[in-house]
């Protein structure tokens, strides 16, 4: 099928899949509990403050994190791969690409902190804690950011490729270790919760509006990134035939 | 929907608009960036084409 095609067919996809997730997290998805749930069961503790009602509906924002997070990881791991094709082969083109797959990331990584950030001050009480997994992950941010502080300050092209694919692989490294992270450490010495692949984790609807969520999110991911690499061609090619023009 | 979760959206909860909002706004903010990423490369697609179109008659 033509990729052109192919993109619009996936962002109408994801248009449906992360509305379809969007309502079934707060219309379907059974709430989560507080987790600082008072024992007499009448309240919670929320932040500095107290409720009455110990339903989580902070919890939600889990339905819009995860993917997310997740897209980011798994976008990421494109710029590890072109940057691997193009020391391989050294073609411009997969230079580009693994460009286009930070540029992306980036976004994802954004969108993760933000969410993240909102999640951890109603869930924990803080804007911010330095446990594993947040720790990890703002590694991975800085590692995002430095990649392209890296290629600003390498004029030479053939160098900043070069640069910028190793760097990139070696970066990606921290994504595997990011996701992971939470069944590596002791238990006690992190907070934040593994509710994928473990017993008990997440329920029937709950599960059903997060893979629904997550695949919207990573069919976003895709798209954005088909959407980039043409304008960065249609970029490429425009320069060649000005040039052309002005012969 | 589930009678368990009407009952519970029934309850006042002072930070599920919030919750909504911050959802609703980050979405529609990716969504727009998508949109914003097609109109640059629909003026690109037809610059491009201008200019082939130039090119061609040129010979």
């Amino acid at each position: 099928m033509d990729r052109k095609k192919l993109t619009y067919i996936v962002l109408a996809v994801a248009c449906v899949a992360t509305t379809v997730g969007f309502l079934l997290a707060f219309f379907v998805a059974a709430p989560a509990q507080m987790l600082r749930t008072l024992d007499s069961g009448k309240g919670a503790i929320m932040g500095s403050g107290f409720v009455s009602h110990p339903i989580d509906f902070g919890q939600k924002i889990f339905y819009f994190h995860v993917p997310v997070a997740i897209a980011s990881f798994t976008i990421f791991f494109f710029t590890a791969f072109y940057g691997v094709r193009f020391l391989m082969t050294r073609d411009r083109k997969y230079d580009t690409k693994s460009r286009i797959a930070t540029e992306v990331t980036l976004i994802f990584v954004v969108l993760t902190m933000i969410t993240g950030d909102l999640w951890t001050r109603w869930s924990w009480g803080v804007w911010w804690t330095w446990e594993p997994r947040l720790t990890t992950y703002f590694i991975m941010m800085l590692l995002v950011i430095g990649y392209f502080v890296l290629r600003a300050s390498v004029e030479d092209e053939e160098k900043r490729a070069v640069y910028a694919a190793a760097f990139g692989i070696i970066a990606f490294l921290d994504a595997p270790l990011s996701f992971a992270i939470t069944r590596i450490v002791p238990a006690g010495s992190e907070v934040h919760p593994v509710v994928i692949g473990v017993p008990g984790g997440l329920e029937g609807s709950q599960l059903a509006a997060f893979l629904i969520s997550m695949f919207g999110m990573i069919a976003f991911g895709y798209v954005i990134y088909q959407l980039r690499y043409r304008e960065e061609r249609a970029k490429e090619r425009l320069e060649v035939l000005k040039a052309a023009l002005e012969d | 929907m589930d009678p368990v979760v009407k009952e519970i959206f029934a309850q006042v909860s002072p930070a599920l608009p919030y919750v909504i909002g911050v959802y609703a706004a980050l979405w529609i903010g990716l969504m727009g960036y998508v949109g914003l990423t097609m109109s640059r490369l629909g003026k690109l697609e037809k610059h491009l084409a201008l200019v082939e179109e130039a090119l061609a008659k040129r010979g």
